[in-house]
């Protein structure tokens, strides 16, 4: 029985199925799923803790957030723990957290973001060429449409205009967050 | 979109779809403008430069997060607040497209 739950890859899908529950927010993958779907020769009792042994494992790293040093560091120790992991498992999560870091690291971060995000932005420039209380002739404006939401949520679209003076004024407050940027970036 | 504001305004696209519209990576280029979409003046722009260190689920988060509150008005004069935060990338674009807005303002 020990055997069948050392194949690396029914392993490489269990990781990637625990991923996408417990970080890509994937509803509806239970250990009975990932069994039948991946381990069907092996009993649900034994499942259990095999399961929950990878999900804490694939948890700490990307709690973490390991870079290659520590990961090896890690595996090496779960290797030599009693009830650990065996070193043909322990180079499947190397594997797997390799290719899925990125990611995994994305999802966290959505995940602990709560205020709303901007999906997208879009812009055109219009020329307000007639008016009837006025002479503008040839005044531009730049109508920035933003699409922000919440995780999870709908997007809201917001539709700004912007004369040249306002353009202006706007740019020079993100040059002052460019700025800070490059302070915080700077090695200490 | 036409939106009547005081007096009557011709809106005419001076420059071609492919050069104005651009839309942050992995959108489509077809320009996106909901007829319920009501144009606002920005009125004030505040930002906040911000560091999420840990968090419940991740320990180890170390992600700087650029936050912005915008106050906008309609043409009623009605202000609201709008809030969003934009990892650092995609500040970096925002910028990037503002800048070429301006460029593109200057030479209309």
């Amino acid at each position: 029985m020990a055997g069948e739950l050392e194949g690396s890859k029914s392993l490489s899908g269990l990781l990637s199925g625990l991923a996408q529950e417990a970080f890509h927010g994937h509803q509806g993958i239970t250990e009975e799923l990932l069994r039948s779907q991946l381990y069907p020769e092996v009993s649900l009792e034994e499942f259990r803790p095999f399961l929950a042994k990878m999900r804490g494992i694939l948890k700490s790293i990307a709690s973490a957030d390991m870079d290659f040093n520590q990961l090896e560091a890690f595996l090496t120790a779960q290797t030599k723990k009693q009830g650990g992991i065996t070193s043909d498992q322990a180079a499947v999560i190397s594997k797997f957290w390799k290719s899925h870091k990125t990611k995994i690291r994305e999802s966290l971060m959505n995940q602990s973001r709560w205020d709303s995000g901007l999906r997208g932005l879009s812009w055109r420039i219009d020329g307000k060429s007639q008016s009837r209380h006025s002479a503008q002739i040839h005044t531009p404006v730049a109508i920035m449409e933003l699409e922000i939401g919440k995780s999870g949520q709908e997007s809201e679209f917001l539709c700004l205009e912007f004369d040249e003076v306002k353009v202006n004024q706007l740019l020079k407050k993100l040059s002052e967050v460019e700025e800070s940027i490059s302070t915080l970036m700077q090695p200490a | 979109m036409e939106q009547k504001r005081e007096g009557e305004r011709l809106l005419q696209s001076i420059c071609s779809p492919l050069k104005c519209w651009s839309k942050m990576k992995g959108k489509p280029a077809v320009p996106h403008l909901p007829s319920t979409s009501i144009i606002h003046l920005l009125v004030d722009f505040q930002w906040k430069l911000g560091m999420a260190v840990s968090s419940d689920s991740c320990r180890s988060l170390k992600y700087p997060y650029v936050a912005v509150l915008l106050k906008v008005a309609d043409h009623s004069g009605q202000v609201k607040s709008k809030s969003f935060e934009m990892t650092i990338p995609q500040f970096q674009n925002f910028y990037r497209q503002f800048k070429e807005i301006a460029a593109v303002i200057e030479t209309v």
